[in-house]
């Protein structure tokens, strides 16, 4: 587990979503990449039930509770700015029966799949977003795993993203900014994931909304 | 020719001599295919036995006449005159033409080196347990011609020709430091006697106590802070050090006494336990960066190489490790880019620890 970064890559003029995909794959592959098999991350979204909260002016929290394939024996459980829970996969069983507590959003069920690609020690994973039926947009995740603190290596991370993301290239992650010195772990990665889903499901009911 | 007279040679004697050696190596060469060939084919086994000793005796019986006959030859031949200290080497430098073909001085200062390569050998078969070849520095092997060593190329003569030879090698030490002294400073001529300047003590650094030990790699640990070196002894006598260095990397060092014998550096959050619970000295890393790194540091190690001095190795191969904190941080000096091949700059330099690429480097 090496130090991450998730990024959007918007869907260039013209193309869809597919043949956006394919050009960036293919210049994963120029650069020397390996296709390693695929990968997919899903989020679901919970309602606190607002009858349960303290103060029923307060609109009511969401949690997100998300699966990666990378890490096919666990479950994150994660609140916006929140704390973020590591547990069994058997957590899902435990949210089914606290249905009087968190309702789940069944429509906003969000998720990302696509290919894993490795290069030298970098793994990067190219995905297509889709939310119901549609796909919404396209996460590129790079982990580059023999470093383990995330300010150490972001010049290197930058360098490599920019070798096949060009002006692409995102800042930062938020998440760097608060860890300093101390180990990057994977809840980090659920982090920037929670957050680049919640941005495109966004972005999707803007549109949608300006549309009608 | 009547110089050649004098020292007494008989050469005519000399030829008869070489010849006889010749015979006698012929004979006994016979007695050996006679051993190797066994007995012959015959019907009887008691006659094949008896035709096999009756050859065998032949041979033999040629064997003692052969040397007999060089014996006898050997008194004609007479002994070489001993007035001279330096025997036929020494008719050389009397020679006139020498100025013009520098034959004497040529043959001194071969004799020297090949004396100097000799005691060497010993030297490194001393040290030849280790398996692997040190570097030694010639300017510490001084010949001393009054104490020669037990094990010197002199063993097995008797005291007159140990005698003659140390002349020799006297002779050969201060006439190869007068004529060399423009060319090669790579021995001590001062006269080559001096008592004081006795030759270092050869490594003995092999059997250093493990107290000693200790101590060096503890004083390494607290010379850099973001450095933590863990001693453990689990085979024996020999240390196996577990660095880890910052957050970046950790590496495995199996010492033998206090030389460094194999390094292993693998990832800061890289298994580096086998299953039972030991150090796992054997398995490379699973990343290319410290398997590159692993490479490196192994050059490393011969490169800081100074047995008289084994500590400061092994003080400056962790000087130069602690290099590596920067290793994602740092861009090459060279390119000034970060990857090359999807790789940092693995290379440190040997004596500014500055960052390059494998390739970049010089």
């Amino acid at each position: 587990m090496g130090v991450t970064c998730v990024s959007q890559i918007p869907v260039a003029e013209g193309k869809s979503v597919q043949q956006t995909v394919e050009m960036l794959t293919r210049k994963l592959e120029l650069l020397g990449a390996e296709k390693q098999g695929t990968f997919c991350v899903d989020c679901e979204t919970y309602h606190t039930a607002t009858t349960t909260m303290g103060n029923p002016a307060q609109p009511g929290k969401l949690m997100y509770v998300m699966h990666s394939s990378e890490y096919p024996l666990s479950c994150f459980a994660l609140f916006e700015n929140g704390p973020c829970l590591i547990t069994d996969t058997n957590f899902d069983v435990l949210m089914m029966k606290l249905k009087g507590f968190f309702q789940n959003a069944k429509a906003n069920k969000i998720e990302s799949r696509g290919t894993r690609y490795q290069f030298c020690d970098f793994l990067v994973k190219i995905g297509t977003v889709t939310m119901g039926p549609s796909a919404r947009g396209i996460s590129v995740e790079v982990e580059y795993c023999p470093c383990v603190v995330a300010n150490d290596c972001w010049n290197l991370m930058m360098e490599f993203m920019q070798s096949f993301m060009g002006s692409h290239t995102p800042g930062i992650p938020s998440v760097f900014g608060s860890k300093h010195d101390s180990v990057y772990s994977p809840a980090d990665t659920m982090i920037q994931y929670m957050e680049l889903l919640n941005k495109i499901r966004k972005q999707q009911q803007v549109s949608s909304t300006g549309m009608r | 020719m009547a110089d050649v007279m004098n020292v007494g040679v008989n050469l005519e004697a000399f030829s008869q001599a070489i010849n006889a050696i010749q015979a006698l190596r012929s004979s006994v060469t016979r007695v050996f295919d006679c051993l190797k060939d066994g007995m012959k084919n015959k019907r009887t086994l008691e006659s094949r036995e008896k035709a096999f000793i009756a050859e065998f005796q032949d041979n033999l019986h040629s064997v003692n006449r052969d040397l007999n006959e060089l014996e006898r030859l050997s008194h004609l031949v007479g002994k070489p005159s001993e007035n001279h200290p330096l025997h036929n080497s020494g008719l050389l430098s009397l020679d006139p033409v020498q100025d013009k073909t520098p034959l004497y001085s040529q043959l001194l200062q071969a004799y020297k080196w090949s004396n100097k390569a000799a005691s060497q050998q010993m030297v490194e078969e001393d040290v030849g347990t280790m398996g692997r070849r040190r570097r030694f520095r010639p300017e510490r092997e001084v010949w001393r011609p009054e104490e020669p060593e037990p094990k010197s190329p002199a063993e097995g003569m008797d005291m007159a020709e140990m005698d003659t030879m140390i002349q020799l090698q006297y002779h050969a030490g201060l006439a190869s430091g007068l004529l060399n002294q423009q060319s090669l400073k790579r021995s001590a001529n001062q006269m080559g006697v001096s008592a004081k300047r006795r030759p270092k003590a050869q490594p003995t650094t092999l059997v250093l106590p493990p107290q000693y030990v200790d101590d060096v790699i503890s004083r390494i640990d607290r010379m850099f802070p973001e450095m933590t070196i863990h001693l453990s002894r689990p085979n024996g006598s020999s240390a196996m050090l577990l660095v880890t260095l910052g957050k970046v990397l950790k590496v495995i060092v199996v010492m033998r006494s206090l030389f460094i014998d194999r390094t292993i550096v693998k990832g800061y959050n890289e298994n580096i336990y086998t299953e039972d619970g030991k150090l796992d000295i054997w398995s490379k890393s699973n990343y290319q960066v410290f398997q590159k790194v692993t490479d490196h540091a192994t050059t490393a190690l011969l490169h800081y190489q100074l047995p008289q001095m084994p500590d400061v190795v092994v003080r400056s191969f962790m000087t130069w490790l602690r290099s590596y904190i920067r290793l994602f941080q740092a861009p090459c000096q060279r390119c000034g880019k970060f990857l090359q091949d999807g790789l940092p700059p693995t290379w440190r330099d040997f004596r500014t620890l500055e960052a390059f690429h494998d390739t970049c480097r010089q």
